[in-house]
C-alpha cells in the first residue's frame, strides 16, 4: 500500500511517467475531499454502469408492447410503472441511458476538439484570422442553441444521428470563445516568449504550449455543458425530432407521456427525474474538476 | 540621533510572544513563532526574506490574518487597550481610525471605479462625522500633505489615471486622513521606482518627526530600512534573529556583534564600494529556529 | 579570430503605436563583454531587450548579431546564438511541463540527437541535482525555478545570453546565488551578456560597461568603475547614483 502512494507523492520522480501519474493522482486527492464532486462523479459512474449493464439490469424488454397492461401504476412488477404502450418505464429509462451516453460523447468527441483548435488558433494568431473566425462564431452566437438545432434537424430530416449533428454544430462556439479568451492570456506570458526564442513554429506553440493549458478549462466547460447537452437532445425527442420511436429517449418519452401528465403522472416523471439528476451529475462533476483543474 | 522612545512614556504597541498559525491539511503552517517587541514614536524596520514571516506580523497586528489562520500571543495591548480580549467590533473600529496599513501595490488597493478623492473622503467620513464638503475640504488638504502638487486635481482622477508614485501617496493619504496613531507600512516602496522611492520614504519620516506616529516599515530591503529607520528586527522563518538600532547595521566595527543571520544578508548583497569577484552566499543553520 | 561585435545596435527606434518608446538608440557590445543597461520603468530597458529576442517586432534601424544584420522575423540559426532569461521566474516557467519537459522542448525544435547527455549536463551547470528533473514548477522555489530558466537558455549552447531583471524577483540571498552563477557561466563558456536591470549594485558587479537610460533614450554610457568612483558625467545618472543609495534625511526633497 505504502509502495504505490510513495511512487506517487515523492518530491523526485525518476521519470516522466512517474511525474504525470504523480501530479493526477495529487489531483485526485483535492477531488476527494470535496463531496459534491463525489456525488456527481457516483451519478456519473452509475450512468455508464447502466447503460454498460442495461440488459441485467432491465427486468422487461424495453421494446415489448403489452396492451392489456397499459398505464400501470408503479409496483413491484413495473417499478416506474407502464406507459400507454404497456411498455415497462423502468427498463426504458435503463435502456435510454445507452441513447443518452452516445449523443454526449458524439457531440463531446465532435464539438471540444472544434472548439478547442478554433478558438487556440484565432487567439495566438490575431489579426484577420482572429477576426474571420470570430465573426463566424458570432452568428452561431447569435441563435438560441436549441432554436438552430431544431432548424437543422429540420434540414436534415429527424433522428437520432442528424440530432447530434445539428446539436455539434450549434454546441462549438462558446468553446470557441472560451479557448480563445484562454489563449489571449496566455500567449503574454513569458513561457510562450521563451518557446518563440528557442525557434518553435507557431503551429507547434498553438499545439504543444498553449492547447494543454486551455484543456481544463474547455474539459470544465465540457462536464457543465453535458447538462445542456442532454436537455437539447431532450428537447428535441420532446418535439419528436430527436430519437424516433420506439427508441427509449428520455426527453421522447416525456413527450409520449405529456398526454397522461394529471391522470398517469409516472409516465413523464421518470424519465423527467432521470434527466434532472443526470444533469446535475455532470453539473457538480465539472465544478468539482474546475476547482481541481484550474489551480495553477 | 534623536531618542527613540522617551521612558515616562507609554508605548504605543506591545506585543509578547507572538504567533501566527495556518492550520492546513498536511498540518500546522507556523508563519510567526514567538515575536515580541515595543514600538515607540519611531521608525521601526521589519526586515527579512519571503516566508520570514515579517508581513504575517503586520497583519497579525491589525487582525487581518485570513483563514485558515490564527493569531495567538500572550500579549497584545494598543496603549493599554488589549487587542486580545477586545470584541471585533471595537477592535474593527481601531483598524483604520488608530492603527492603518499601505500595502505595497496601491493598483490592487484602490477602487478602480471611484475618483481617488471620494475615497480618501469616504475613508475619512467613515470614522468621522463630517458633511460631505467637510470631507472634501479634509482630503484635498490631505491630499497637499503628502506632496501632490494639483490636489484639487488628483481629487478628481481615477486610479488608472496616476502613476504609482501618485498611487502610493493616494493610498498614504487616505491611510492617514484618520491621523492614525501607528502606521504600518508594508513594502510600501518595492513596486516603485529609486527617485520616487525616496519621496515616499520623505512623507513617512515627516509624519514620524512632525506628528509623533509610530511607523513599522516592512522590507526585503536592508539598505533601504539600515537607511530610513531608528530600530530593526531582523526576521528569519518567523522569529527575530535579532533587534538593535540601525545604525549599527552598517557599522563595520560593530560586526562582531551581529547575528550570523544579519550578516549573512549583508554579505551577499553587491556593494558598489567594495566590489568583489564572487558574491557571498547564505548558509542557514537550524539551530536559529530551534 | 572574428573582430565583429556580438551585438551592434544603430539607431534603433521602437513604436507602440503612438507610444515612441525607445528612441534613436545606439550601441555595440564586444564577445566576451557583459554589458549592462539601467532606467526606471518606462525608460524603454526592457523593450530593448525584446527587441534584440525578436520578440517584439515594431522596430526600425539596424540589428546586427555577431557581423550579421537581423530581419524581424529571426531564423532558427539566431536562436542557436541568442537566447533570453527572463525576470519573473513564476511566469516564464509554463505550468503543465516538468523541468525535464522545459530543457528538451528546444533541443527537439532544432532536431538535437544527445538530448538525454544535454539535459544531464544542462541541468548540473545550473547546480540543479538530477533528482529534480521531472519536478513541475510549482514543485520549485523561486530561485530553483530561476536556474531552469538559465538551464534551458543554455541547453542550445548559444553565445550571447540576454538577462531581464534576471534576481529582481528573488530574495537578496538567492540573488546571490544566481548572479554567482551567471559570472561564472559566463567565464566557462565565454558568454556575452545584456543585463537590464533597475539596481546599480547588481549592474556594476556584472558588467564591464553600462548604459542609463531615460524616457526612451540613451543617457548616458559609462564604465563600471565611473559608476563605482562615482563619476557619471549627466545629471541624470547621479541623480540615479544617489537615490540608489539609500535615504537621507537632507538629499530627499522632492524636486520641484
Amino acid at each position: 500500500m505504502t509502495t504505490w502512494t510513495d511512487y506517487l507523492t515523492t518530491d523526485s520522480p525518476t521519470s516522466r511517467r512517474q511525474a504525470r501519474l504523480g501530479q493526477l493522482y495529487r489531483q485526485w486527492l483535492a477531488f476527494k475531499r470535496n463531496p459534491l464532486a463525489i456525488a456527481g462523479l457516483v451519478i456519473v459512474v452509475a450512468l455508464l454502469l447502466i447503460a454498460a449493464f442495461a440488459p441485467l439490469i432491465a427486468p422487461h424488454n424495453p421494446l415489448a408492447q403489452n396492451l392489456d397492461k397499459r398505464l400501470l401504476p408503479p409496483s413491484a412488477v413495473n417499478f416506474f410503472g407502464t406507459d400507454s404502450l404497456g411498455r415497462d418505464i423502468f427498463s426504458r429509462i435503463v435502456y435510454g441511458a445507452r441513447v443518452t451516453l452516445v449523443i454526449v460523447l458524439l457531440v463531446v468527441i465532435s464539438v471540444g476538439p472544434v472548439g478547442l483548435l478554433i478558438g487556440a488558433t484565432s487567439g495566438y494568431l490575431g489579426g484577420w484570422v482572429d477576426r474571420l473566425l470570430m465573426r463566424i462564431t458570432d452568428v452561431f452566437l447569435a441563435f438560441p442553441r436549441l432554436v438552430l438545432a431544431l432548424a437543422f434537424v429540420a434540414a436534415l430530416g429527424p433522428g437520432l444521428e442528424n440530432a447530434v449533428i445539428a446539436i455539434a454544430i450549434t454546441a462549438w462556439p462558446p468553446y470557441a470563445r472560451v479557448a480563445r479568451a484562454e489563449t489571449l492570456i496566455i500567449r503574454q506570458q513569458d513561457y510562450i516568449a521563451a518557446v518563440r526564442l528557442q525557434g518553435a513554429s507557431q503551429w507547434r506553440i498553438v499545439w504543444k504550449h498553449v492547447v494543454p493549458l486551455c484543456l481544463p478549462s474547455l474539459i470544465v466547460r465540457t462536464t457543465l455543458d453535458m447538462a445542456g447537452i442532454i436537455l437539447t437532445a431532450a428537447g428535441l425527442g420532446f418535439l419528436g425530432l430527436g430519437a424516433q420511436p420506439p427508441i427509449p429517449e428520455w426527453g421522447a418519452m416525456i413527450s409520449a407521456g405529456r398526454e397522461q401528465i394529471f391522470d398517469q403522472w409516472w409516465v413523464a416523471t421518470f424519465p423527467g427525474l432521470a434527466i434532472c439528476v443526470v444533469a446535475l451529475g455532470f453539473n457538480l462533476l465539472g465544478d468539482g474538476l474546475r476547482d481541481v483543474m484550474d489551480q495553477r | 540621533m534623536r531618542a527613540l522612545t522617551t521612558p515616562t512614556e507609554q508605548p504605543l504597541l506591545e506585543l509578547d510572544n507572538l504567533r501566527v498559525n495556518f492550520h492546513t491539511p498536511t498540518g500546522i503552517v507556523r508563519a510567526v513563532r514567538g515575536l515580541s517587541f515595543t514600538l515607540g514614536r519611531e521608525r521601526l524596520g521589519i526586515v527579512g526574506e519571503s516566508g520570514s514571516g515579517k508581513s504575517m506580523t503586520g497583519r497579525a497586528i491589525l487582525d487581518l490574518i485570513p483563514y485558515p489562520g490564527e493569531v495567538l500571543a500572550d500579549r497584545l495591548v494598543y496603549r493599554g487597550q488589549d487587542l486580545l480580549t477586545m470584541d471585533k467590533r471595537t477592535r474593527r473600529k481601531l483598524r483604520g481610525r488608530h492603527i492603518s496599513m499601505v500595502m505595497q501595490d496601491p493598483k490592487f488597493s484602490l477602487n478602480p471605479v471611484q475618483t481617488v478623492g471620494e475615497q480618501i473622503a469616504e475613508a475619512y467620513r467613515v470614522h468621522h462625522k463630517a458633511s460631505a464638503r467637510e470631507a472634501r475640504e479634509r482630503s484635498i488638504a490631505m491630499l497637499e500633505a503628502v506632496q501632490i502638487r494639483e490636489p484639487g486635481r488628483v481629487y478628481e482622477l481615477y486610479p488608472h489615471e496616476v502613476s504609482g508614485g501618485m498611487g502610493q501617496r493616494v493610498m498614504i493619504a487616505m491611510m492617514l486622513i484618520a491621523e492614525p496613531d501607528i502606521l504600518i507600512a508594508d513594502e510600501p516602496t518595492s513596486a516603485l521606482d529609486v527617485t520616487v522611492q525616496l519621496q515616499i520614504l520623505k512623507i513617512l519620516d515627516d509624519l514620524v518627526t512632525e506628528r509623533g506616529m509610530g511607523l513599522i516599515f516592512i522590507s526585503h530591503d536592508l539598505h533601504l530600512v539600515q537607511s530610513f529607520c531608528d530600530r530593526v528586527i531582523v526576521m528569519y522563518g518567523g522569529k527575530a534573529m535579532e533587534t538593535l538600532p540601525a545604525a549599527e547595521l552598517a557599522d563595520e566595527a560593530a560586526r562582531s556583534q551581529r547575528h550570523p543571520y544579519t550578516l549573512g544578508l549583508l554579505g551577499c548583497l553587491p556593494d558598489l564600494d567594495h566590489p568583489k569577484a564572487k558574491l557571498a552566499t547564505l548558509t542557514r543553520d537550524p539551530a536559529w529556529l530551534a | 579570430m572574428t573582430t565583429q561585435p556580438a551585438i551592434a545596435l544603430d539607431k534603433l527606434n521602437v513604436s507602440f503605436g503612438d507610444a515612441h518608446v525607445v528612441k534613436d538608440l545606439s550601441f555595440t557590445v564586444q564577445p566576451g563583454e557583459s554589458y549592462g543597461i539601467v532606467g526606471e520603468s518606462g525608460s524603454g530597458k526592457s523593450t530593448v531587450l525584446r527587441v534584440l529576442a525578436g520578440l517584439n517586432r515594431d522596430w526600425s534601424g539596424e540589428i546586427a548579431i555577431l557581423g550579421k544584420a537581423q530581419p524581424k522575423i529571426r531564423d532558427k540559426a539566431f536562436h542557436r546564438q541568442v537566447q533570453m532569461v527572463f525576470q519573473d521566474p513564476y511566469g516564464s516557467l509554463h505550468p503543465k511541463k516538468t523541468v525535464d519537459d522545459a530543457l528538451a522542448e528546444p533541443l527537439t525544435i532544432h532536431g538535437i540527437r544527445d538530448a538525454e547527455a544535454r539535459i544531464g549536463r544542462a541541468m548540473a551547470d545550473v547546480g540543479l541535482p538530477p533528482s529534480f528533473r521531472f519536478r513541475y514548477p510549482h514543485q520549485l522555489s523561486g530561485g530553483q525555478r530561476q536556474r531552469v530558466a538559465i538551464a534551458r537558455a543554455l541547453v542550445l549552447e548559444p553565445t550571447i545570453l540576454l538577462l531581464d531583471e534576471p534576481t529582481s524577483a528573488l530574495d537578496v540571498s538567492i540573488q546571490a546565488e544566481v548572479l554567482n552563477l551567471l559570472q561564472a557561466l559566463r567565464q566557462e563558456r565565454k558568454l556575452t551578456y545584456i543585463l537590464v536591470s533597475h539596481d546599480l549594485a547588481v549592474v556594476a558587479h556584472m558588467c564591464e560597461r553600462l548604459l542609463v537610460m531615460q524616457f526612451g533614450r540613451g543617457v548616458e554610457e559609462m564604465t563600471a568603475a565611473t559608476l563605482a568612483a562615482r563619476a557619471p558625467q549627466t545629471a541624470y545618472a547621479q541623480q540615479l547614483l544617489t537615490a540608489s543609495e539609500g535615504f537621507k534625511r537632507q538629499v530627499a526633497t522632492i524636486p520641484a
